[in-house]
């Protein structure tokens, strides 16, 4: 997700483009990526390389090519729509490609470049995702089973307070610099005019294209990646809601789309399997009828439902105090004589 | 009289029993200047509500109504419309009656006066005749019940109403004489809202006039019956709120109720001048302003007694205005109860000076009111600082109405004791000015 646009932010876009062509070189298809851009840097009228957004100076890499497919592109990248994709909320009408399908089998890689600040990140310039929120779509993305385990990539100022909030496990977090520190920008190039990566990004994506698909890399070395010397602002992880310790989680994990394939010379026959299943199947196990919808809501009871009773009366002994009062007040005023009247 | 008050009233409950079946009732209900905090109908439903629901109802910050008003309206709130149509009838009556006993005893002082001889010789146009006073009580009770202002409060249900019933039962005790019954009423009109508490001043100068006893600081009867009505009236006082304690079993009700009041931590935005001030000040600031601002209410008392000694239903009319002006949540049925004795001073009319300016700033200012309202809250186009322009101006005129009725007065006072032509030393002649 890059949560920029305008020309000045080419290097947020060219971030995105750089990790998404590094996640595509490692096996991931297009139908399970949702790429969120402004999109207004390769056709941007200030780009004196037109159709084209270079990751590294003396444009030795073009990131956007004929095979780019952006998801969610323009003013489509809000933050409302980046929940909606995250939690699944999303309206019937939808396109796949616009969906996040995934189960609770699937490890997810999020990748979000931008401005930020101490809680919060900006979107487009015009509002904002705060950590508290992104901590409850995950929290709702655990409770839906739409993740087995989950990697959180922020390169933004004081990225690690976007972090700070997650509640949900089996999720890791990496961000580029601490809370009260910026995040600062790699080279600029002086033919495009603009700043075309930063730092944090720059180093991780030097570390990724030595990974390939069989490499057996561990998170632990991405997080040694852009020491403080190199990056200036210090890099941040969170583990803790980890199950597995990072040492035993690969690379390719997340950022590839690797299988564990085991050839079988064997034939295996299925049938036998099936119906040994349905034998398992207890049968003492009470079967009952389905309930009926309305058969849940107690309508008889709220259909004949007496008006409520009034509950609370006023206690005796301020009645009798108060009517005392007034035959006294009554009596004092009017004399004592008209007492026989009334008794 | 009897005949055209009881035509009166009937064209009154006529009207409200008109607006109540409109759909005119609900706009009117929800209208900040009609419904305060401390006086909508749908706080004190609210409140029942809770209570039936085995909550106290002081637990939240939405009642603030006395015990007594939640015992009268248990047993009452299926006949809202109609108790709240009874009260201004009541109210009516009360002040009907009242200013018919004060115009007795303003005759009774005339004559004594004239016969003393302490007026001058050519003021006969100033003093009052029977005639012209025939009509007054009928007009306050007019002026009271079909007075905008009042029929607003009475379709709203706001418990203003009860509270201007009961002052007005306090005033009909006062000018009757009864010092027992006025201590009695103005306590339950102090436990209600806490600012008649100034209008004991006047009551007490009313009640030494009428038993003859000579304001003077040494005497010992003065002393002996201000001691006396002090305690009825603190007896009182302290026996409803202990009688108060016992319908919830809890003193809940006096923060809720008296802090409320005197605290003001609810901004809406009414008629008054404490929810701007409040809303736009530092924290460290408030408890210091409000201090400043609930004195003010307080402050007139002791300064109107010593000029008014004499004249102390005139003094009861003026500290009902500044009641009314300056309590912390004005609504309009508070300005309609002063507006009643209106009629009382009609003889001052050719003493007014600014009359014509005054009833126009008022009559535009209540027609403004919903407009500013509108603009701001609805349309956005105008904002708080518009809609506390013409709280501002409509107080002002208020302000301005009262000191004007208060210059008449006492300019109508000076020409009578010093006759209508005032000659200076030399024999030119000589203008009244206040300074």
């Amino acid at each position: 997700v890059c949560t920029s646009r305008f020309w000045f932010n080419y290097r947020h876009v060219a971030n995105t483009l750089s990790v998404y062509r590094s996640v595509k070189r490692l096996g991931i298809p297009d139908s399970h990526i949702v790429l969120m851009l402004a999109d207004d840097m390769a056709c941007n009228p200030r780009n004196p390389k037109p159709a084209t957004v270079f990751s590294h100076k003396n444009m030795e890499l073009n990131v956007y090519g004929d095979d780019v497919e952006v998801d969610y592109r323009s003013y489509e990248v809000t933050v409302e729509n980046f929940l909606r994709v995250l939690t699944g909320r999303i309206p019937p009408s939808t396109p796949r490609s616009k969906r996040l399908l995934s189960d609770d089998r699937s490890n997810i890689l999020i990748y979000m470049t931008g401005h930020g600040g101490n809680g919060f990140l900006k979107f487009q310039d015009s509002e904002e995702i705060t950590n508290v929120e992104l901590a409850d779509a995950f929290e709702q993305m655990w409770q839906k089973r739409r993740y087995n385990e989950l990697l959180f990539i922020i390169d933004t100022c004081q990225g690690a307070s976007m972090y700070e909030r997650f509640y949900s496990p089996n999720i890791m977090a990496l961000a580029s610099s601490q809370v009260g520190e910026d995040s600062l920008s790699h080279q600029p190039d002086l033919g495009i005019g603009v700043h075309l990566m930063d730092r944090y990004t720059f180093y991780v994506l030097e570390f990724l294209e030595e990974i390939h698909p069989a490499s057996q890399t561990n998170m632990n070395d991405l997080f040694q990646v852009c020491p403080k010397s190199l990056c200036v602002s210090t890099p941040g992880h969170r583990t803790d809601l980890f199950q597995r310790d990072p040492r035993n989680v690969l690379i390719t994990d997340f950022f590839g789309s690797v299988r564990k394939v085991e050839i079988t010379t064997e034939a295996l026959s299925l049938d036998r399997g099936v119906a040994g299943f349905e034998s398992k199947f207890p049968e003492d196990e009470l079967v009952t009828e389905p309930l009926k919808y309305a058969e849940q809501l107690p309508v008889a009871q709220i259909i004949h439902q007496k008006p409520k009773q009034k509950d609370w009366h006023p206690p005796g002994g301020f009645i009798l105090g108060l009517w005392a009062l007034i035959i006294m007040v009554f009596f004092k005023t009017y004399g004592v004589k008209h007492m026989k009247h009334v008794f | 009289m009897a005949a055209p008050l009881v035509l009166v009233v009937l064209a009154a409950v006529t009207v409200r029993a008109a607006l109540y079946r409109s759909s005119l009732a609900v706009f009117i209900a929800e209208r900040v200047e009609v419904a305060s905090p401390l006086n909508a109908w749908k706080r004190v439903v609210e409140g029942l509500a809770l209570l039936d629901l085995g909550v106290s109802p002081y637990s939240g910050a939405i009642f603030h109504e006395t015990p007594l008003i939640i015992y009268l309206f248990h047993f009452l709130i299926e006949y809202a419309e109609l108790v709240f149509m009874i009260t201004d009838v009541l109210t009516a009556v009360a002040l009907y009656l009242a200013i018919q006993d004060f115009n007795k005893v303003v005759f009774k002082k005339q004559k004594l006066l004239i016969e003393l001889d302490k007026y001058a010789p050519d003021v006969a146009e100033l003093i009052q005749t029977p005639m012209e006073m025939h009509y007054i009580p009928l007009k306050v009770a007019l002026f009271y019940l079909l007075n905008p202002y009042t029929v607003m409060s009475c379709v709203a249900k706001s418990t203003c109403a009860i509270n201007n019933s009961v002052i007005a039962f306090f005033i009909l005790a006062t000018i009757k004489g009864s010092a027992f019954l006025s201590a009695v009423f103005l306590a339950l009109a102090t436990y209600q809202s806490l600012y008649p508490l100034t209008l004991f001043a006047p009551a007490l100068l009313y009640l030494l006039q009428r038993q003859f006893i000579p304001i003077k600081l040494k005497s010992k009867s003065f002393w002996l019956y201000t001691m006396q009505y002090a305690s009825l009236y603190l007896c009182s006082l302290v026996v409803i709120i202990c009688l108060s304690f016992f319908l919830l079993n809890s003193w809940d009700f006096i923060p809720s109720v008296y802090g409320f009041i005197l605290s003001v931590p609810d901004l809406t935005p009414n008629i008054g001048l404490f929810w701007y001030f409040f809303a736009e000040m530092f924290e460290h600031f408030s408890l210091f302003f409000v201090c400043v601002f609930q004195i003010n209410v307080f402050f007139y008392t002791i300064p109107l007694a010593i000029k008014l000694k004499d004249h102390p239903v005139f003094f009861m009319f003026v500290q009902l205005a500044i009641i009314s002006i300056f309590k912390s949540y004005p609504t309009v049925g508070d300005v309609a109860l002063y507006m009643a004795f209106l009629p009382v001073w009609s003889h001052l009319y050719r003493f007014l000076r600014n009359i014509f300016v005054l009833s126009c700033v008022l009559i535009f200012c209540s027609f403004l009111f919903p407009v500013l309202w509108h603009l701001w809250i609805y349309a956005g186009s105008a904002n708080s600082n518009f809609y506390y322009a013409i709280t501002l101006t409509f107080n002002i005129g208020q302000i301005l109405l009262i000191s004007d009725y208060f210059y008449a007065f006492l300019r109508r006072e000076y020409y009578l004791t010093h006759g209508l032509h005032l000659t200076r030393q030399d024999g030119t002649e000589a203008m009244l000015v206040l300074k």
